[in-house]
């Protein structure tokens, strides 16, 4: 393809990602949020924190959640569709029947704000305004005097998901409510839902409760909601129960803003439905005993989706579905699959295989993760590594006992510290590789969400032919004084809990690249500046270790001295800006050894240049160092780097 | 770039050398030529024009070098000059191989031979110079003016290696019984020879036999960044630390040959239709001489447009411009702007802060590793790194850092381990996940269970009893894995070095195969490669008794796979309440499927059917309602309301062990999309149910059916004409 993608240009093409092949079925996801609006659901929660006086009601805190969602699935999962149904309202509003159509509603007091499909930004627009109570919104969130009945409202997510999305591997319906007990002991409405509440399941809809306690009333499921849900999701069977009804106490407090952030962090905890990697994949502990196990990608990095084509003749602008039809080179003839024959390169010709001895080429046995033995844990270097972990966790699929063993063998591996060594073959065509398998803990949040779930992780290892070279280089171990210093640096400077959570950092570039869309998709003003929390904090680390950052400094200074003075060589680099005294006398050897020289003195030598404007008298090979140290880009003719470094200057 | 290389291989074809000797299954010219081939086809698959190999045939039947007036060089024949190796040339050279009719020939005279053609190549230029010489020692050789020969090779830097069949090398234990005295006496003319000339002599086994070993390609050293480790911000504060460093892989996923696409030239193959459409990109190089032809890539564009048939239209490209999609929005954006969506940095590895090593889990590496070292040749730089290094290792701490490879690259979130070697020190860089890159699957612990209920419990069926724990503990210390290194040591490390990429390796020797040997089947894959696809026989021999102990522990059963889908026994699926809702449905006496609620309708029916007429009637009924739908789509509009409802029904009837319900269904739908009766054109929709293996389901799939695997392809067949 033509269109270059910025994020593209160095990747390698993973022929993986979830594949399913057995199913029929898209791997979509399609999430509808049905949100109860009542009286109880729109009265706000006080705060109890006096200093934010943001008064939540639990409606509003479910419509930020659903506009949280919305904004996080544009950029995770741009192919998967939601919406957001209210129900309980006054008003009614079903596809283009409202108040106004004549005849009975089919859904009354439900109220379809955003359509189930990919968002659009007029979307993302308006659930943001209904968010921020403005305008039409108020007239929206009114409660209705008649009472909702639960079969129409789960059929009318029924006849949502039938109409919008079809055939999709995953559908889910949200229901946010504080309602434990909406029909009472009205039988007939009861057992209406619960049918409708079968339908759902049958037609592949799992139900998923966010629960809010009420102030004076602790939401209890066993009222109404233990008949509508089920103990398995239709589509994803090892899905436990565990999970849907873990929600109770998560989103019980009372004050607004807690209620807030336990629904977000429930929600967000399902922002993905679960997708296998893999299923029923024999793990075999040892000649004739196996288990059967299911993978999953739990870590996977996130790219923003490539640029595409986009048609401006119309209306609006429109995105140009690419077609690639593959054609013969001497006749233009279109090639069908099954004529595609591949051919090695090689002397000059080609080298050719036919298609089952091609296919042989990669086929080393059926999938299976073979135990081949164990080893401490602390026998896997650091730097073994090739991509990515798999996740497993055991099934009962195929080998009923599968989950005690596979618990027996987690416990074992946790507790004498070891891991197994593994021979991986992940799918019939994949080639095998070596893995390291792991036992990992399970880790909850401070709401006591799940993070990390127990399970193993498969640690693909390198080959002996993907382990590169060390570069030559001449090794100068630092004398304990030295080390002494900066050992002070690295205590001041830990982490929060001195651990990397990698929640706290969200992606910057791929944050900025969907924040500049979104506001050009609203023609908003561009925002200025990113927020970007991977930047250092600059002024915590000057004040935290700025003092002994210099004593380093000079202790570097004193043990350099010593051993430029037992090697004549003379070697200056820049190590600290502005150091008391540093090395500002020009390097003597700079024009001799490119890499000795200092830069330090290559930016004096600049400045001074800039500021007599002659900046192009000096030397391509000057001009290039001091833009590398500024970290910028260095490439281009002596008149682009000079043009660059002016640039750079200016903005000073 | 690669040192140039010159190899004059010469390669023994005397009468003897087409006997099969000591009971091998090959004969000594073969045998050589495994070894040669090897050698000549792992510099052909480099693809360096550099790389120059020639070959010289000794002891053949004619004559054809240009010192041939010379009787000594008779029987010598340069079968290819000094050059690139191409295809060609091996085809060529497999038909030239073969055993002559004669034992004339002087191997000395050869080597002469062979030294003038790299002398003539070479002249005085950097070259690496290299004569491998192949004979089993059964020809005359004369011994006169050796010193010279040595002289000369030792001169020019040539490297000689010297291998024959049964040559006695009692380092590797080979020695050949009841040898012939003339062969003795060459094996000890030609060893003086290779000694002398620091070169190397061998017995052909032992070369034979090092083939299977992997060779791994050592690739060029390169810096993917120059620039500065930093701490702090050295614009605003002078307390800021910048160590000018070099990163570099230290692993790296090495590749597969990749294999092209090609078709059958088209005069070969039947049938053609012109296309119209602007040809784009990805033009690949035209074979030559053979049967193939290249495939070009065509890309067109379209868009939805109501008012066209099949509600699409093609549109130039051209007339398109670049942008986005914000959800299903289109965003353009100007060629101006190109680069708006870029978040602005400036490259360098600046330093975030510092967690403790065992606070971190290994498994969130997400990428293959670096390694940085200071600048070269910066000894300042070189002290300042190693201090950070070493403070690093003695507090057991990693270094999280905000790493940015290029100006306005994407940055990245590493982890910075220290690595101290007795010679080496570096940091090993590992990349981070970001929020975005974590999906929270969520999954029940494993040493309890909780119930519905929210009870937690300690004794279940999925959980070990305290008999499996200990078998448990018992098998993974009997299978402890105590490798050795080559001194026999025993090592804690792993045995990444042994292990070699089995695809690699295996696609790699399959193309030298095929290329020498081009009528013989591919050869299984070497037995390296597979080295580690089961525990070795000692440790499962060391550990038989605890395996059967955690077997009996485990009781693990194995499902049958015919119960697996079986339905008809199955329990309902029940909510949390554990409700019967069946008998409710039953109060409400559903009796005819309604289309908009068809899925779930269907479903229930077939669960509470009694009798195999009231699965036939929900099938006809479902049918009819499939039918309706494809009918009434506009476009595609209604195909995967189509394919859901026909998977649906597929899968329950394989459950259900009624395969031919759906088979005759299929059938007819199939016939009545042919016959455009139902709605017209409805090709594409053949087409989304064939690439959803929703075809007839065959024996394989149901014990019940009548259709066999290839009835079944055949039915789904590419031909839309049956």
């Amino acid at each position: 393809m033509a269109d270059g993608n910025p994020y593209r240009e160095d990747e390698v093409v993973e022929e993986e990602e979830e594949i399913d092949e057995t199913s029929y079925k898209a791997v979509k996801d399609a999430v509808l949020f049905a949100i109860d609006v009542s009286e109880s659901m729109l009265a706000p929660r006080p705060s109890t924190d006096s200093k934010k006086s943001i008064q939540e009601s639990p409606t509003t805190a479910a419509l930020k959640c659903a506009y949280n969602f919305m904004q996080q699935r544009i950029i995770s999962n741009p192919h998967d569709m939601m919406g957001v149904l209210l129900y309980g309202t006054q008003a009614s509003k079903f596809y283009d029947e409202d108040e106004s159509s004549r005849g009975d509603l089919s859904y009354p007091n439900c109220y379809l704000f955003t359509d189930l499909d990919i968002p659009s930004a007029q979307e993302v627009k308006d659930l943001r305004a209904l968010v921020d109570d403005e305008g039409e919104a108020r007239d929206i969130l009114v409660p209705s005097e008649e009472l909702v009945s639960m079969a129409n409202v789960l059929f009318c997510a029924n006849q949502i998901f039938t109409s919008k999305a079809p055939n999709f591997v995953s559908r889910r319906l949200f229901i946010v409510t504080d309602n434990d007990n909406p029909h009472g002991a009205d039988k007939a409405l009861r057992s209406a839902a619960t049918v409708r509440a079968k339908d759902l399941y049958d037609l592949g809809v799992s139900i998923e409760l966010f629960p809010i306690a009420r102030p004076d009333h602790e939401f209890e499921n066993s009222k109404f909601y233990d008949d509508i849900i089920y103990k398995t999701s239709p589509n994803d069977p090892e899905a436990p129960a565990y999970l849907l009804s873990d929600s109770k106490s998560s989103t019980a407090a009372g004050d607004g803003i807690s209620l807030l952030n336990s629904l977000l962090s429930s929600i967000n905890s399902r922002t993905v439905p679960r997708r296998s990697h893999f299923t029923n994949m024999p793990l075999e502990l040892g000649p004739n005993l196996r288990i059967s196990v299911s993978g999953y990608i739990l870590f996977k990095r996130q790219e923003p989706a490539r640029n595409s084509f986009i048609w401006l003749g119309g209306e609006k602008p429109e995105i140009a579905k690419g077609i690639t039809t593959q054609i013969a080179d001497d006749s233009t003839r279109t090639i069908e699959k099954w004529e595609i024959r591949k051919a090695y390169k090689f002397g000059g010709d080609q080298v050719t295989f036919a298609p089952e001895e091609q296919k042989a080429l990669r086929d080393f046995g059926e999938p299976v993760i073979r135990i081949i033995g164990f080893k401490p844990l602390s026998a896997l270097p650091f730097w073994a590594n090739i991509k990515h972990p798999h996740f497993i966790y055991p099934s009962e699929e195929d080998y009923v006992g599968s989950t005690r063993v596979f618990s027996a063998l987690h416990q074992t591996l946790l507790r004498e510290k070891k891991m197994a060594l593994v021979w991986f073959i992940a799918r019939k065509a994949a080639g095998p590789v070596l893995g390291a398998m792991m036992a990992g803990e399970e880790k909850v949040d401070e709401n006591g969400v799940q993070k990390y779930p127990p399970g193993m992780w498969i640690l693909p290892l390198p080959f002996a032919d993907d382990i590169r070279q060390n570069p030559e280089t001449s090794l100068n171990v630092a004398p304990e004084p030295l080390i002494d210093h900066m050992r002070v640096i690295i205590q001041q400077l830990q982490l929060p809990k001195a651990s990397y959570e990698p929640l706290k950092y969200p992606n910057p570039s791929l944050q900025w690249h969907y924040r500049i869309l979104q506001a050009l998709a609203l023609d908003e003003d561009l925002p200025e500046k990113p927020e970007d929390k991977t930047i250092p904090k600059y002024r915590q680390i000057d004040k935290r270790a700025g003092e002994y950052v210099i004593n380093w400094a000079d202790e570097l200074e004193k043990q350099y001295a010593k051993i430029s003075a037992a090697t004549p060589q003379p070697t200056s680099t820049l190590v600290k800006r502005g150091a008391k005294d540093f090395d500002d006398e020009p390097s003597k050897s700079s024009k001799k050894v490119k890499a000795e020289e200092s830069y330090e003195s290559v930016e004096q030598d600049v400045r001074n240049h800039y500021k007599t404007n002659t900046l192009s008298k000096l030397t391509v090979a000057v001009l290039k160092s001091f833009l590398t140290s500024q970290g910028l880009s260095n490439v281009g003719k002596k008149a682009d780097l000079v043009e660059r470094v002016e640039e750079f200057l200016e903005s000073k | 770039m690669a040192e140039k290389e010159a190899t004059v291989y010469i390669v023994d074809c005397g009468r003897s050398m087409g006997e099969r000797r000591n009971g091998r299954s090959v004969t000594d010219l073969e045998w050589a030529m495994q070894y040669v081939w090897d050698r000549i086809t792992g510099t052909v698959a480099t693809g360096r024009k550099t790389a120059l190999v020639g070959v010289v045939g000794l002891r053949t039947d004619d004559t054809f070098n240009e010192l041939d007036d010379d009787p000594e060089f008779s029987r010598i024949s340069v079968l290819s000059g000094l050059k690139q190796f191409l295809m060609e040339d091996i085809r060529q050279l497999g038909e030239q191989i073969k055993p002559s009719n004669t034992n004339k020939g002087d191997a000395i005279s050869a080597l002469v031979l062979a030294i003038q053609m790299i002398i003539t190549q070479c002249k005085k230029l950097k070259y690496k110079r290299r004569i491998v010489l192949v004979t089993d020692g059964q020809g005359p050789m004369s011994s006169e003016n050796l010193d010279q020969i040595t002289k000369k090779i030792k001169e020019d830097n040539i490297e000689l290696i010297i291998l024959g069949p049964d040559f006695d090398d009692p380092e590797y234990g080979v020695k050949e019984e009841d040898k012939d005295p003339r062969k003795a006496e060459n094996e000890a003319l030609l060893r003086s020879l290779a000694e002398d000339c620091d070169g190397a002599y061998g017995t052909l086994e032992q070369a034979v036999a090092e083939l299977e070993m992997p060779r791994v390609k050592n690739t060029r050293i390169m810096a993917t960044f120059k620039g500065f480790l930093q701490l702090g911000d050295a614009e605003k504060y002078d307390t800021a630390v910048r160590i000018p460093v070099e990163r570099y892989y230290r692993t790296y996923s090495a590749k597969p040959p990749s294999a092209s696409q090609f078709a059958l030239r088209s005069d070969l193959a039947e049938g053609q239709t012109q296309s119209s459409a602007t040809v784009a990109g990805n033009e690949e190089s035209q074979t030559d001489g053979s049967s193939l032809t290249t495939i070009r890539n065509l890309r067109t564009y379209q868009i939805t447009d109501e008012t066209a048939p099949g509600g699409k239209r093609d549109v130039e490209r051209e007339d398109l411009a670049k942008g986005y999609e914000y959800g299903r929005t289109a965003v353009h954006i100007d060629e101006t702007d190109a680069n708006i969506t870029t978040l602005e940095t400036r490259a360098a590895i600046e330093l975030v802060g510092f967690i403790q090593s065992d606070h971190y889990d290994r498994y969130m590496h997400m990428s293959t590793t670096n390694m940085i070292i200071a600048q070269r040749a910066n000894d300042k730089a070189s002290l300042a790194l190693s201090s950070f290094i070493h403070a690093l290792f003695e507090l057991e701490c990693y270094a999280v850092a905000r790493l940015v490879m290029k100006e306005n690259k994407a940055p990245t979130m590493v982890l910075l381990a220290p690595s101290i070697e007795p010679d080496y020190e570096c940091l090993l860089e590992a990349q981070l996940p970001y929020a975005e890159d974590v999906r929270t699957y969520r999954f029940p612990p494993l040493d309890r269970v909780i119930t519905v209920s929210g009870k937690v419990v300690t004794q279940h069926r999925n959980l070990p009893n305290d008999d499996l724990l200990d078998a448990m503990d018992q098998y993974v210390k009997s299978m402890e894995l105590n490798d050795t290194d080559e001194n026999g040591e025993p090592t804690e490390s792993l045995p990444i070095d042994d292990s070699f990429s089995p695809v690699l390796h295996r696609i790699d020797a399959a193309i030298r195969h095929r290329a020498t040997h081009p009528k013989e089947p591919v050869p299984p894959p070497a037995k390296i490669l597979t080295r580690f696809s089961h525990p070795s026989e000692d440790l499962v021999e060391r550990s038989k008794k605890c395996l059967d102990k955690l077997i009996e522990a485990s009781d693990i059963k194995k499902v049958p796979p015919k119960v697996k889908g079986r339905k008809r026994t199955r329990e309902a699926e029940k909510p949390l309440s554990g409700l019967d809702v069946d008998a409710l449905l039953h109060q409400e006496k559903r009796h005819k499927i309604s289309p908009n609620n068809a899925i779930p309708e269907f479903k229930q029916t077939l669960s509470q059917a009694e009798n195999i007429d009231t699965i036939k009637e929900a099938v006809q009924q479902m049918g009819a309602i499939i039918e309706d739908q494809v009918k009434h789509s506009l476009g595609d509009a209604n195909y995967d309301r189509v394919n859901e409802g026909l998977g649906t029904m597929r899968e329950e009837l394989i459950s259900y062990e009624e395969p031919a319900l759906y088979n005759d269904f299929l059938k007819r739908l199939k016939d009545r999309l042919l016959k455009e009766e139902l709605g017209g054109d409805r090709r594409e929709l053949w087409w989304l149910i064939r690439r959803s293996k929703l075809g007839l389901i065959d024996r394989v799939q149901s014990d019940r059916s009548e259709v066999t695997e290839e009835e079944a392809q055949a039915f789904m067949s590419a031909k839309w004409v049956v």
